[in-house]
């Protein structure tokens, strides 16, 4: 899940080349992903794990890294 | 790619909402986008050049040019362009020269056929260099511009560094114009359209910024730069931090609290609260499209729903989540027209900087092209170009609506709230102030009167008297008084009241008639230094009491019969004619008692929120200083010559009082005149003895239609509720020229007036007369909740201040301090709050926009609507209650009724809607479904076969044709005769049939040897009386007769058909609506089943034919198999000429000239008359306007018929032979009180209303009273009472309770109900009938649901069952079962 994600936020979303993406790596504040960018992932997530995220949650804190998106996930689909 | 022909590229979604703005606005350089480089450096002219060369040839926006072809916009990509960049040395110029050139350059109109960019370097005054880069935004946008200037620096330094490697050009915008059309398709993404669709769907309106009615018709702007600088932005970039407030990036986060500023600042100055702010997105939607130079932005709106409640937090946390749903949805080609078009304002945040070039410090500026879209009413774009860490704030102000003075003031409201904002997130958004301290200065009266020169009213008037004691003071009938009379008897009243110890400090009740006796003890409560309390003479007898209790008044002056009606006080009454001879024993000496200026001169009645009226305390300065203005303001030269006619107890009255007395004038007395409706106005206009009149918009109103042209009145002061202007400009007309029309305006509080307007018809062509500036000493400041002064044009609450104010309330120091606060403005000075709500116009005077609470004015009296409900509560059987003010539903006044370019309906039609060309909805609906609709039509041979189908059933007659004598049914007859048929002619003698009409008859019949029979009922005038009442015209009545009384002929001589004569217009009217050609399969013969069904329905209609009239034959089916009706010009489609020259050749048919109209019949005109003057408009207007759809009958003839003089003597006399009650004037024109109730049970009105005249004056009383299951809310929990004043007339007269809507179907049920219907409001349980649901409307509401729920239901449902709940249950019923089976 987490390869899935971090192959699709280099290919995809990433405004530089990467080469590495750590669980820890702080997406926003290193300037990896804009909020468009983030935007987009949510709306891949959403399709792609089949759960709706609505505009409530879509916080910083949810998806900071890879790691918050993991927790923030089985979170969501623990709720459904 | 798509196999496109690259030649011929389609545009974008984006490009195409700009090519078509320029395409409207061609002359303009609306889309210039002009940005100038300043480069701090030693700039190659030459290697500019060419490294502007090779850029020019890698990117192919720079080298795309469009075209036209049949209408459609296309794009093409040349390989080669011969433009470059121009060099230009204006190194002897002065810097602003230079800046002059750069701004006129960037104006210069860019040919997009030719060459899509203007680039220059200009060598400038102090060896910098500075790019001007003006490119058509149809190829770029900010981000584009950013890799055109990069790779130009690029470019440049590689030519300068001799290292220059090849630029890769940048990917194709073609390849997004083919990707945003497969995206546009793409089914999977309705969902998006969806979002968006809902999203603007709240937005109904604009804001009108500043008050500023907005045409959106100008492009013209203006930029004003503002400058945030570094304090600022470093504390917004700190906020931003805050865990609570940050989003996804720093720079989302700054965008989302200017968005949330924008909305705050668009709420305070306009006062709407839903709002929504168009927001460019990049829309660079994969990593390809980030490099691609290209035109790629749309914009798509932010939307908020400004609450009571907020703070800046609230709306920025709401913002928040708005912006990731915005950003969410905003995908390529999402943003259509209907999105452009939900948003006025533009919030442009451009976080991308362009900081130096080939090394050298870059300073950059974003020249306007001083044009906006004009949609736009501002934009404001957030800017760092130089990414200082200095935010800048650009506002481009569209001219339509700022002007220069506006545009001065408007950025530092803005800015206000910006550091509002910085200053404490968390505080309410009303809170901060907007204006700036020098914007406040200027916002006071000018006029000033010497307050030394204070003279006591008595003073005044006993110096009038000394100096002109013979002249007439006072008449009344026949009776005349000088002054010197009224002086003696008011010192002989004072010298009495003296005794009973009146003195300084006490005061005397007046309650009394309009008379002498009224005056004179008025003065003589003034001369004895005491304070006076006027009582009028239809105050009940219980608010009599509680004012003579409240008031704690000394003594009462009244007279013998009035004194009946006052019930046990413990205050001593004096009769003034049991007394009047002790009194006349008095001495008739003055008093000489000294008076001060703070000493209470009156005190004044009004309406109270608590259930009793409260008392109003005038001082001698407050009155002092309106009437010596009055008298400066008012005079002409003349005496004023004043009728007293209008309620003592009216502080408008006042003038009318004493600004003669005070002047050497003379007053007029009107008493009351006893039961009934005061027409004391009639008797003064028709004295004509006055030259000034004081009085309300609603005396004005009953002046309609009268010849006033001879009055001597010239000087009118209208007051007491809003004035509309339409009313002014009429009352000038009426009166002429020479009439100087005041518009008073003056709450109790503030001493009869305090802000007055003279009535410019020049000037004043808004709805409402202004109220106009303060009078002398007196002081206006329009507030908003938080008290801070609003910018001008702006709605908030008026304020008043100046010596004019009250001292308060009798006995209610909370209320008095409630009202009456603190002066922000005035040290040590009040300001009394009017509850009136207001603004500045653009002349400067102020106008009244109603109430910021609910109080009302009901022909000038001041009512609070919770002084009735706090009475009505007080009836064991009420629990709650509340009272509405209905006006009338004729909405639309005379003169502004415009008809329909087309077919002539006027716009006073109910519902009508008339596009931007003035055609009305219904003709561009009939567009629709026209030839649809000719299916209907048959040929004469077809008619011919019908009517002898059923030959051999009756020896004697193929048919019964109705012959009304008119040209139709003549025309029809002899064509009958002609195909050699058998006829019986019908004519029914409704006893209105003109002579000679008659005379065509006899002799038509006569000439086509046809039988012929009259037909007659003794029951006419009750029919006509009753289709007066039911449909306010004679025909509807007329008609039903003669189809019940030809259906029983036909029966009883067996005659298998009847033929009548509608046109077709008369079929569009009555049967043939669109919903009937909504399925465009349907076979001819279900309409016309279904116009059988509703024929059946309309003979079960409830009225006099009905039950007067033998309708048994209609209960049975069969008749309507054995008599069936054919309309003859179903069949026949003749034109009137053709008709008209047949008819003079075969049976020299003339047009009646007896009845003075096209018509044969007399009574017609008075169906005409009242329709008119119930409704506003000719019964006549919307048939004839489907004649003109027709094109049976011309535009210009229709609006002639309809706008026919009708002789109103003639008219008179019908309505009185046939015994009609005409509603009068007042009844049909007039607002009315309406009481709504809950409680055990309904309870009757007439008890409900004798209750309250014991509590409440008679204009207090409401006309209706509703009882209902519960009240309607509003989202806050209050009594909806919008919804309440919803209901129209019909509703009220009901006796089922309102209950709402709830409920999908219901409410569905209800939203058809009110547009056949043309309702504002339905309750559930309201009969359909009742609501005036005919035949017509059985069809068309029937199809209605059908077509929304795919069902049949058959038409007589909505009959069965006549109210939404009972038709919504079956409905649910039905869907229930079809679900099980």
């Amino acid at each position: 899940m987490i390869a899935k994600i971090a192959n699709y936020i280099k290919q995809e979303i990433a405004n530089e080349p990467l080469d590495n993406l750590g669980e820890q790596e702080d997406l926003l504040g290193s300037g990896i992903i804009d909020s468009m960018g983030m935007i987009r992932l949510i709306s891949y997530l959403e399709q792609e794990f089949q759960v709706t995220i609505p505009a409530e949650d879509m916080v910083v804190e949810n998806f900071m890294t890879l790691a918050h998106i993991l927790e923030f996930l089985s979170k969501k689909k623990g709720e459904q | 790619m798509d196999n496109t022909d690259s030649n011929h590229i389609e545009l974008s979604q984006g490009q195409m909402s700009l090519w078509t703005g320029q395409k409207l606005n061609p002359d303009v350089p609306l889309h210039n986008t002009a940005y100038s480089f300043e480069i701090d450096g030693e700039i190659d002219p030459e290697v500019f050049k060419e490294a502007f060369r090779q850029v020019v040839s890698k990117i192919d926006a720079l080298r795309t040019v469009f075209f036209e072809k049949e209408g459609i916009p296309y794009q093409t990509v040349l390989s080669k362009i011969s433009n470059g960049l121009e060099f230009i040395d204006l190194a002897m110029e002065s810097d602003a020269g230079v800046k002059a050139y750069l701004q006129e350059r960037s104006l210069k109109e860019i040919d997009i056929s030719k060459c899509i960019f203007d680039s220059i370097l200009v060598k400038s005054p102090v060896r910098k260099y500075i790019w001007l880069l003006n490119i058509h935004h149809l190829v770029i946008d900010v981000v584009s511009l950013k890799t055109i200037f990069e790779s130009t620096s690029k470019c440049y330094t590689g030519i300068i560094e001799n290292n220059l490697e090849e630029i890769e050009p940048t990917p194709l915008f073609t390849e997004y114009v083919h990707f945003e059309k497969v995206f546009q398709k793409n089914p999977k993404n309705e969902n998006i359209k969806n979002y968006w669709a809902e999203r603007i769907k709240t937005i109904k309106k604009q804001p009108e910024l500043y008050g500023v009615y907005n045409k959106f018709d100008k492009t013209k702007s203006t930029r004003v730069f503002l400058e945030l600088g570094f304090e600022r932005s470093q504390r917004l970039r700190e906020i931003a931090q805050n865990p609570a407030i940050r989003s996804w990036t720093p720079h989302l986060t700054l965008f989302n609290i200017f968005s949330s500023l924008l909305f705050v600042y668009l709420y305070r100055v306009s006062g709407q609260r839903t709002l929504s702010i168009g927001a460019p997105n990049h829309n660079r939607a994969t990593k390809q499209f980030q490099k691609t130079v290209g035109c790629f932005i749309q914009i798509f709106p932010l939307v908020s729903e400004i609450l009571e409640s907020d703070t800046f937090n609230s709306v920025l946390q709401r913002v928040k989540l708005e912006t990731n749903n915005y950003l969410k949805y905003a995908k390529p080609g999402m943003a259509t027209s209907e999105i452009n078009r939900s948003f006025s304002t533009i919030l442009n945040y451009i976080h991308t900087g362009f900081p130096d070039f080939c090394g050298f410090p870059t300073k950059t500026e974003w020249i306007p092209s001083e044009h906006i879209d004009v949609t736009h009413q501002m934009r404001c774009h957030i800017v760092d170009f130089d990414a200082t860490g200095e935010i800048e704030v650009l506002f481009d102000y569209n001219r339509a609506i700022f002007d220069e003075d506006l545009i001065s003031r408007a950025p530092h409201h803005f800015l206000n709230l910006v550091d509002a904002f910085l200053g404490n997130i968390y505080q309410p958004i009303d809170r901060p102030e907007l204006l700036s301290d020098s914007e406040k200065l200027n916002t006071n009266s000018e006029g000033k009167t010497d307050l030394d020169a204070f003279i006591s009213l008595i003073d005044q008037f006993n110096k009038i008297q000394n100096s002109n004691p013979n002249d007439i003071a006072l008449r009344h009938k026949k009776e005349i008084y000088t002054y010197a009379d009224i002086n003696e008897r008011a010192n002989q009243l004072a010298s009495f009241l003296v005794t009973k110890g009146i003195g300084k400090g006490t005061s005397v009740a007046l309650y009394l008639e309009r008379s002498p006796e009224y005056i004179i003890g008025v003065l003589a409560i003034l001369k004895s230094g005491g304070t006076f309390i006027p009582i009028p003479s239809d105050q009940p007898s219980q608010r009599v009491a509680f004012i003579l209790e409240d008031s704690g008044c000394a003594l009462l002056l009244t007279d013998t019969q009035l004194k009946n009606n006052i019930k046990s006080v413990d205050i001593e009454t004096i009769d003034l004619n049991l007394l009047s001879e002790s009194i006349k024993n008095q001495s008739g000496i003055d008093t000489k008692i000294v008076i001060g200026p703070s000493d209470i001169a009156y005190v004044i009645y009004t309406s109270g929120s608590t259930g009793n009226p409260k008392g109003v305390l005038i001082s001698q300065c407050a009155i002092f200083n309106y009437l010596n203005w009055a008298k400066k303001a008012y005079t002409t030269g003349d005496k004023f010559i004043f009728p007293l006619f209008t309620s003592i107890g009216f502080d408008l009255t006042i003038t009318s009082t004493f600004l003669p007395l005070l002047t050497g004038g003379e007053v007029i007395i009107y008493k009351e005149s006893g039961q009934g409706p005061d027409i004391s106005l009639m008797e003064v206009l028709a004295d004509n003895k006055v030259n000034s009149i004081k009085l309300t918009p609603s005396h004005l109103a009953l002046l309609q239609g009268t010849d006033l042209s001879h009055s001597k009145i010239n000087t009118m002061i209208v007051g007491g509720e809003d004035f509309k202007a339409n009313l002014a400009a009429n009352t000038q007309k009426t009166f002429g020229k020479g009439l100087k029309i005041y518009n008073e305006y003056g709450p109790t509080e503030a001493t009869v007036g305090c802000i007055v307007a003279q009535f410019d018809s020049n000037k004043h062509k808004d709805v409402s007369v202004p109220i106009g500036t303060p009078i002398d000493n007196m002081h206006a400041y329009i507030l908003d909740s938080y008290k801070n002064l609003v910018p001008k044009g702006v709605i908030g609450e008026l304020y008043l201040g100046g010596t004019g104010l009250a001292e308060g309330y009798a006995n209610l120091p909370s209320l008095t301090e409630d009202k009456f606060i603190k002066n922000p403005f005035l040290k040590g000075t009040k300001v009394y709050r009017t509850g009136d709500l207001a603004r500045e116009n653009s002349y400067g005077e102020l106008e009244y926009l109603g109430r910021a609470d609910d109080q009302v004015k009901l022909r000038g009296f001041r009512i609070e609507p919770s002084d009735i409900e706090a009475n009505m509560l007080g009836h064991e059987e009420i629990t709650n209650a509340a009272v509405v003010l209905i006006e009338n539903e004729k909405s639309v006044s005379e003169n502004e009724v415009i008809n329909c370019t087309e077919c002539g309906l006027p716009s006073n039609y109910p519902n009508t809607d008339f596009d931007e060309n003035g055609v009305c909805h219904l003709c561009n609906a009939f567009k629709g479904y026209k030839d649809e609709a000719q299916r209907y039509f048959k040929t004469t041979d077809e008619l011919r076969d019908i009517l002898i189908s059923k030959r051999g059933k009756n020896p004697n007659y193929d048919c019964l044709s109705l012959l009304s004598g008119g040209k139709d049914s003549t025309y029809i007859l002899a064509q009958l005769i002609g195909m050699g048929l058998k006829v019986l002619a019908f004519t029914l003698d409704n006893g209105y049939i003109s002579d000679q009409a008659k005379g065509n008859i006899d002799k038509i019949v006569q000439k086509l040897g046809v039988d012929h029979i009259y037909g007659t009922t003794e029951y006419m005038n009750k029919i006509f009386v009753d289709s007066l009442n039911r449909h306010q015209n004679v025909c509807n009545g007329c008609f039903k007769t003669i189809y019940t009384l030809s259906t029983q002929i036909a029966l009883d001589k067996q005659i298998p058909f009847v033929v009548t004569g509608l046109s077709r217009g008369q079929f569009f009217e009555t049967r043939l609506t669109e919903e009937l050609f909504w399925d465009k399969n349907v076979d001819v013969s279900t309409i016309d089943k279904t116009i059988l069904e509703a024929r059946k329905l309309y003979h079960q209609e409830e009225d006099a034919v009905k039950n007067l009239l033998d309708v048994s034959m209609f209960n049975t089916d069969e008749t309507f198999e054995k008599v069936q009706f054919i309309d003859f010009y179903r069949y026949s489609d003749v034109k009137l000429e053709e008709m008209l020259t047949y008819l003079k050749e075969k049976v020299d048919w003339v047009r009646p000239t007896d009845t003075g109209r096209s018509t044969n019949c007399l009574i017609n005109q008075v169906g005409i008359y009242v329709h008119k003057k119930q409704k506003g408009y000719s019964n006549y207007s919307f048939p004839y306007s489907w004649d003109v759809r027709m094109g049976h009958k011309t535009r210009k003839e229709t609006l002639e018929e309809i706008n026919e003089v009708i002789d109103e003597k003639e008219v008179k006399r019908i309505i009185n032979e046939i015994g009609y009650q005409e509603i009068g004037e007042d009844e049909s024109n007039q607002k009315r009180l309406v009481a709504y109730y809950t409680g055990k049970k309904r309870l009757a009105s007439k008890e409900l209303s004798e209750y309250l005249k014991k509590e409440l004056p008679e204009y207090m009383v409401p006309t209706f009273f509703k009882f209902i299951d519960e009240m309607p809310l509003t989202k806050n929990g209050k009594i909806d009472k919008s919804a309440l004043r919803a209901l129209n007339s019909s509703q009220l007269d009901m006796d089922t309770p309102f209950v709402a809507p709830n409920g999908e179907i219901e409410e569905l049920l209800a939203a058809i109900w009110k547009e056949v219907l043309r309702l504002k409001q339905v309750g559930v349980h309201d009969d359909f009938i009742a609501l005036g649901g005919h035949s017509l409307a059985a069809i068309r509401v029937t199809a209605r649901i059908n077509e929304e729920i795919e069902m049949n239901f058959p038409l007589n449902k909505i009959f069965d069952l006549p109210t939404i709940a009972e038709y919504a249950k079956y409905i649910e019923d039905t869907l229930v079962e079809l679900l099980k089976e």
